[in-house]
């Protein structure tokens, strides 16, 4: 009998147990070394190559790197772990998502306590005040922003009878009617689609260009009256209709397949983009080039390097900032791997505006991005930006894919 | 436990305190049985009944996880019943799990009649090969099926080319994206639900085959004077357990088209309830609202429920 009551209630100690060791306390317990911490990033940024840098330079501080998985993910992940789990040291969070994190600035830590004041004036103003509370906390130093610019096959350009020298390429298109008209002499000649889709090579860059996207000055909703999102809008549905595209939606899998395949000669291509074309599509080494966009300059992507309120190693990880996200660091690292810098001052170096990439003909990408990225007009990115953008997106794709009449626009929550 | 325990407490059973020790032992045989299950309930409460009391509560809150929590009432539900995603769901979830579930436990009964044949050679061998897909993992499983329905380079779409016809866009219809589901969930399942069948046909007595056969009944014949009336409780079964998977489908939908994400698909045609509730919950962390479509949920579980017990009566009643 007594053996019972002892089973039964060691049993419920160790339910008790169980329940106590849930995430929600699992991140105090435990001490920390001061010479590790804990870094979360998403996929296809390559952050590894700072990573190593930075372990060769400090071979006793040891980083603790986890490609958490796409964005969106990435940003999932730390919204749990910041509602009660085991939080990073440091967070990588793309721009689309920091507005979300940005409405709770009480989860991380505010850099200026930590010397960032001091360095904000580093980096592009749009860029740093999208981290930046109304009362002056910096709760993020961005990484890269995503300069717009178009990447284009040269050997198809040619089988079509279109020019291919980058120059002449953007001369032909201006505008976006100016694209859609070289669409339509490609396809003519070819009797193939030009342009990958709609919904991310022509609205996501089209209302990327704008004064002012889903917010007003004002900070509220304007999406749906915004006369500047219409026109991306109406300007996506006139490049459907034209029928220059191949409708392959970004990031699925044939849209890999047919890069490859040379199923359509151009996609939009922010900096980031660059490698996303060189690792999909390795064969097709040397027989891109880098034109302008059409309609001018804009910015699509970009991130910020995060410290979480209950890190462990608050200063480790600034540390790290402070020294990877240095004009010099962010230089060091767009030579390494073609993240654009957000630190204006390195824009005129000549080991920027020298810099050319083979897989792309040697096209001058430092010198092309940053004229794009100095042109923007910045404008305030809200909370739900992620959400309305993904939505838009979602009815332009049920659009090419004839699922959705074309006079019917999406409404998004 | 209390014949064994009574003459040895009996024994030393004299004057008052032996009578304190009785009460003493009286109430730890009446207390025995509750200390036994106590461990199951206690971490029932702790993780079935407060999780789901829970989430009743937080229905209530318009709740981000890492910012304010504010009381709205019944709004939540309220929002939900307008909410053309939720009915959208509710119906990819139907439809998903009624193009899945009939084919595959009609499959799995012609599979398990025939792999109890009496002339089948190797039999050990194509009994265990059913069992394959369900071995196999749903991500890898998803992958593959995913590829081979792509619009542009599946291999479905390069069969039909090769037959003169035009590509389909499985994955951007409402019918090709469940049949596509579907056919994952049955490929995956078909051989599960065969097995058990066949497990039990082999409680089947052999002579009653053997006789029918000298009777001159063919396999068509036996199968359905045989095999279905031996098989009736085991279906039922194998129709719970699929229903009860059926109303949770989530990785499929969620890896089967990458490209719309949360939403399976830009219209949301493939998105099931389990999925529509993540994506609120967990995509954009409206708590409140998920844990809304949770309930909704639940409550879907409950009837599919009280029409399954129905069911079951139903048929118990019927047999002989």
């Amino acid at each position: 009998m007594k053996r019972v009551i002892a089973t039964a209630a060691a049993a419920t100690v160790a339910a008790l147990l169980v329940v106590g060791c849930t995430p929600g306390s699992g991140g105090d317990a435990g001490s920390s070394d001061p010479k590790t911490f804990e870094f979360w990033s998403f996929t296809g940024i390559n952050q590894k190559v700072d990573v190593d840098a930075y372990s060769k330079a400090h071979p006793d501080i040891k980083v603790k790197l986890t490609e958490v998985g796409s964005t969106t993910e990435t940003a999932q992940a730390l919204t749990t772990a910041l509602a009660g789990g085991k939080v990073p040291d440091l967070v990588l969070i793309q721009g689309d998502d920091l507005p979300k994190f940005m409405q709770s600035p009480e989860n991380f830590v505010d850099l200026s306590t930590l010397g960032a004041d001091q360095k904000k004036g580093d980096y592009l103003d749009w860029v740093m005040n999208q981290s930046m509370t109304e009362d002056g906390k910096i709760i993020g130093i961005p990484t890269d922003v995503g300069g717009l610019a178009v990447a284009y096959r040269t050997d198809l350009f040619k089988a079509a009878g279109l020019p291919t020298d980058r120059d002449q390429v953007s001369k032909l298109w201006p505008t976006w009617d100016g694209f859609i008209d070289a669409g339509k002499k490609y396809v003519q000649a070819t009797g193939k689609p030009f342009v990958d889709n709609t919904s991310t090579s022509v609205f996501f860059q089209a209302v990327n260009q704008g004064t002012e996207r889903y917010y007003d000055a004002n900070r509220q909703l304007s999406y749906d009256k915004n006369p500047q999102v219409k026109a991306a809008f109406d300007l996506a549905l006139k490049v459907h209709a034209s029928g220059i595209t191949s409708k392959i939606t970004s990031w699925s899998t044939g849209w890999t397949a047919g890069m490859s395949k040379g199923d359509f000669a151009v996609v939009s291509a922010p900096a980031w983009m660059l490698n996303a074309i060189r690792t999909n599509a390795p064969k097709t080494n040397g027989k891109w080039d880098v034109a302008t966009i059409p309609g001018g300059s804009g910015n699509w992507g970009g991130s910020y390097l995060a410290i979480p309120k209950r890190a462990k190693n608050p200063k480790a990880a600034w540390d790290y900032i402070a020294e990877m996200q240095s004009p010099e660091g962010q230089l060091e690292n767009f030579l390494s791997k073609g993240n654009l810098p957000t630190t204006p001052s390195v824009y005129t170096d000549p080991r920027l505006v020298g810099k050319t990439d083979p897989f792309f003909s040697d096209a001058p990408v430092g010198k092309i991005y940053t004229e794009s990225v100095l042109g923007v007009k910045p404008f305030y990115i809200g909370p739900d930006d992620a959400t309305i953008g993904s939505e838009l997106i979602n009815a332009i794709i049920s659009v090419e894919q004839g699922k959705l009449p074309p006079a019917k626009r999406g409404t998004p929550r | 436990m209390t014949t064994v325990l009574r003459p040895a407490a009996a024994a030393k059973a004299t004057g008052q305190p032996t009578r304190k020790r009785r009460v003493q032992q009286g109430l730890r045989e009446r207390l025995a049985p509750y200390a036994y299950i106590a461990p199951f309930f206690l971490l029932f409460f702790i993780f079935g009944l407060f999780p789901l009391l829970f989430t009743f509560y937080i229905a209530l809150f318009d709740w981000n996880p890492i910012g304010e929590r504010e009381f709205v009432g019944l709004a939540n539900f309220s929002e939900l019943l307008d909410d053309p995603r939720f009915w959208g769901a509710l119906r990819n979830t139907f439809s998903i799990w009624l193009l899945s579930t009939v084919p595959q436990l009609l499959l799995a009964l012609g599979l398990a009649h025939v792999l109890n044949h009496v002339r089948l050679r190797a039999a050990a061998f194509f009994r265990m090969s059913v069992l394959v897909p369900y071995v196999t993992s749903v991500a890898a499983t998803t992958i593959v099926f995913a590829q081979l329905f792509d619009r542009d380079y599946g291999m479905l779409n390069w069969f039909l080319g090769l037959l003169g016809f035009q590509h389909i866009d499985f994955t951007a219809s409402v019918w090709g994206s469940h049949v596509m589901i579907a056919a994952m969930i049955a490929w995956r399942w078909t051989g599960y639900n065969t097995l058990l069948y066949l497990a039990s046909l082999q409680a089947v007595p052999r002579d009653l085959y053997e006789a029918a056969a000298v009777d001159g009944a063919n396999s068509w014949k036996q199968f359905r004077h045989i095999t279905i009336p031996a098989l009736r409780p085991i279906i039922v079964f194998t129709v719970v357990t699929s229903t009860i998977y059926g109303l949770q489908i989530f990785t499929e939908p969620l890896l089967a088209n990458p490209v719309g994400g949360l939403t399976c698909g830009a219209a949301r045609q493939c998105q099931t309830l389990t999925l529509f509730l993540y994506e609120q919950g967990f995509g954009r962390f409206s708590f409140g609202y998920g844990a809304a479509v949770g309930v909704a949920l639940f409550v879907v579980v409950v009837i599919v429920a009280a029409i399954n017990y129905l069911l079951v009566t139903r048929i118990r009643s019927e047999r002989p």
